[in-house]
């Protein structure tokens, strides 16, 4: 019991430092820590950045030169490289199609595998995993003799279908996992309310499942955005991917550096675009399955 | 508005060998306006039941009618009926007002402006006016439960659905919305299905309970008359905080002998033994009387073992002197009555206040007695329910 008496007998332990410096020592702690690794991970895209504003000699000088004047005669360069730019915009576009033809297979099958009672279930998303466990090296050489059979070596089509094949898995597992964690009462709900399985999918479950879809399409972008061994083998000039003109400035006797970095950095550029687009979607999305959960 | 009628609803989940079943052949009849609660311990069926009413589940055998329809083959929409989930269902993407709209934009040719007159009724009526704008994500779980109760009033249904509404929310609000939930069924006149399986909530706020144990019906029938004359164990157990205090033991020349206790039977209450040797006795917590000196023969001597007050009253748990086990049974006393762990106890079980069950089926033999007026009421109410 506290009375006026015992108060005396407390003691207050002694410790080297106030409660509030101590909280304020382990901010700046952990801020330093989140510095460490913000340096870490940004390092390289400074220095492929900066190694694109360099002129050719200095860009891969040793010891590195901090201060430049920055040139952007690379980039004027890059803009003027006809297939680079070609490659650039084709890939954008077979990326974009396929990443939203993707979404429209994936999304639907996901959710049928999350809500359904279908025989062999795990079968199947065992066997739709299947499609990435082979390595693409393993791989690549049957689809060149079959596109080749096909007639569709080279065609934007089959680079399509070669980026919806590596990202099917990523959507329906991901996506499952999703609509898992949306409490089926939902649908409940909005049946009770008169809407049918198919409008209560699209009007209810399909929005709230916003952050998860732009999650893997985003995934999905990169994924095919950065693909290079299937375009290396399976295109030529038509389908001609980014990534393998990027590949283009490393050559046999001499690597270009400054177009390489400039090349490199443009490359990332859709990826940053469609990030910031999605952003606010992301952050949820990424904890994947916990949105509304009660 | 309409009336309910259950015949013969089976519900069996899974095949063969491995099925389970959930409801097992239960009848029941719900008057038009009527407030049922189904009441019974987790995996005793009573939400697949309703979900069978709703038609969210389709029972294996049996038919629904709602009204003068059987709605076996209709959707849950063609059912005109609404329901609130545990956890709301509110659509996260929609505000409370595009939640309360959406029903009847998908199922009604209202123009935009009567749905609107609509939704702002339901929510003058719960009070979320302010709230029409929030998405759920901004709501409390209190704010939220009034705007799925609101989403089901807006559709005007001929019957409610509730699905354990309440216990998601902490016990202040519960007790205050449990007021809410009877009141507006009471405006409303609304058929309502109310499933939970907390006692208090069922005992408070139906007109009738329908107790449910394993799918299988117990016992349909008042709150009071559920917990003053159970029609078994389970029934008398299951209803009544904390629960009824059982005794299985064999009658021996009109004593009723269970480890450290000896019970002297009345003879009304031996009149209702038949030819059993061996019964189960039960009597609840708050007829047992505790004496401070032996008062009777009827009395045995106790140990007090554990003492929960809880303000008003306290739950004393108490051992038989003689009991060579360490089982023990608990008395309601009044909070200021001071006991403490160890005292020693006269405790009497009052003879009209005693229930007997038979051993294996479980049935009630003997019911207690009530005083004249409780009677009375009981048997008027039971009539009249046998007549309806």
């Amino acid at each position: 019991m506290a009375t006026a008496d015992s108060e005396e007998t407390l003691k207050h332990p002694e410790r080297r430092f106030s409660k509030d410096t101590r909280n304020r020592l382990t901010a700046i702690g952990r801020h330093a820590v989140l510095l460490v690794w913000a340096v870490v991970v940004l390092f390289p895209l400074y220095w492929l950045v900066s190694m694109s504003l360099k002129p050719a000699r200095e860009a891969i000088a040793l010891p590195p030169k901090w201060l430049f004047v920055p040139i952007f005669s690379n980039y004027a360069e890059l803009a003027q490289n006809g297939e680079f730019v070609y490659a650039f915009f084709n890939t954008v576009f077979m990326v974009s199609v396929s990443v939203i033809v993707v979404l429209l297979i994936g999304v639907p099958a996901a959710y049928v595998l999350s809500r359904y009672d279908i025989p062999r279930q795990r079968d199947v998303l065992v066997w739709i995993l299947s499609s990435r466990m082979l390595p693409p090296i393993a791989v690549v050489i049957p689809f060149f003799v079959i596109f080749r059979k096909l007639n569709l070596f080279d065609t934007r089509i089959a680079m399509m279908f070669m980026y919806i094949t590596i990202n099917i898995s990523l959507v329906v597992w991901v996506m499952k996992a999703f609509f898992d964690g949306i409490p089926e009462t939902l649908e409940e709900a909005a049946r009770v309310d008169g809407a049918s399985r198919f409008q209560s999918f699209l009007r209810v479950i399909l929005p709230s499942a916003k952050p998860g879809i732009f999650s893997v399409a985003i995934i999905s972008f990169i994924f095919a955005w950065i693909e290079l061994l299937f375009g290396l083998v399976l295109t030529n000039q038509t389908a001609t991917t980014v990534s393998m003109q990027v590949y283009q400035f490393i050559g046999v006797k001499q690597i270009e550096w400054g177009m390489l970095a400039a090349a490199s950095t443009a490359v990332i550029v859709p990826v940053l675009v469609f990030l910031i687009a999605v952003n606010k979607y992301l952050a949820a999305g990424l904890s994947f399955g916990v949105v509304i959960k009660e | 508005m309409a009336r309910i009628k259950l015949d013969n609803i089976t519900k069996e989940f899974g095949d063969g060998e491995n099925s389970i079943v959930a409801v097992d052949d239960v009848s029941l009849e719900i008057h038009d306006g009527e407030f049922v609660v189904f009441v019974g311990p987790s995996g005793s069926g009573k939400s697949t039941l309703m979900r069978t009413v709703a038609g969210l589940e389709d029972q294996t055998d049996g038919d629904v009618v709602i009204g003068n329809t059987i709605v076996n083959e209709l959707s849950p929409s063609d059912r005109n009926i609404a329901m609130v989930f545990q956890n709301y269902a509110l659509y996260p993407n929609m505000t409370a007002e595009q939640n309360m709209s959406f029903g009847l934009k998908m199922s009604t040719d209202l123009t935009d402006d009567e749905i609107e007159q609509r939704v702002t009724e339901a929510a003058q009526m719960m009070g979320i006016e302010e709230l029409l704008d929030n998405s759920p994500g901004d709501m409390s779980g209190g704010q939220q439960q009034r705007v799925a109760l609101g989403r089901a009033i807006v559709r005007n249904p001929n019957v409610f659905l509730l699905d354990e509404p309440l216990s998601n929310l902490d016990a202040k609000l519960r007790t205050e919305m449990r007021t809410e939930i009877n009141r507006l069924q009471n405006d409303l006149d609304v058929t309502t299905l109310y499933v939970t399986h907390d006692q208090t909530e069922a005992m408070t706020m139906g007109d009738r309970l329908v107790v449910l144990n394993q799918g299988q019906l117990q016992q349909v029938g008042t709150p009071l008359e559920c917990f003053y004359r159970p029609a078994n164990q389970f029934v008398a157990g299951f209803l009544g905080s904390p629960s009824m205090n059982f005794f299985t033991g064999h009658v021996e020349g009109g004593t009723f002998r269970t480890d450290g206790i000896d019970f002297d039977l009345t003879e009304r209450i031996q009149s209702s033994l038949g030819d059993r040797n061996e019964v189960t006795l039960g009597i609840r917590p708050e007829d047992i009387e505790l004496h401070e000196e032996p008062n009777s023969a009827h009395g045995f001597e106790a140990v007090v073992d554990v003492v929960e007050p809880m303000g008003s009253i306290s739950y004393v748990y108490l051992r038989p002197e003689k009991q060579e086990s360490e089982k023990t049974f608990v008395v309601e006393t009044e909070g200021q009555r001071a006991t403490t762990v160890g005292d020693h106890m006269y405790v009497e079980f009052p003879p009209e206040s005693v229930h007997l069950f038979d051993i294996d089926s479980g049935e009630t033999i003997h019911q207690r007695r009530l005083n004249e007026d409780a009677e009375e009421a009981l048997r008027d109410r039971m009539e009249k329910n046998l007549s309806a």
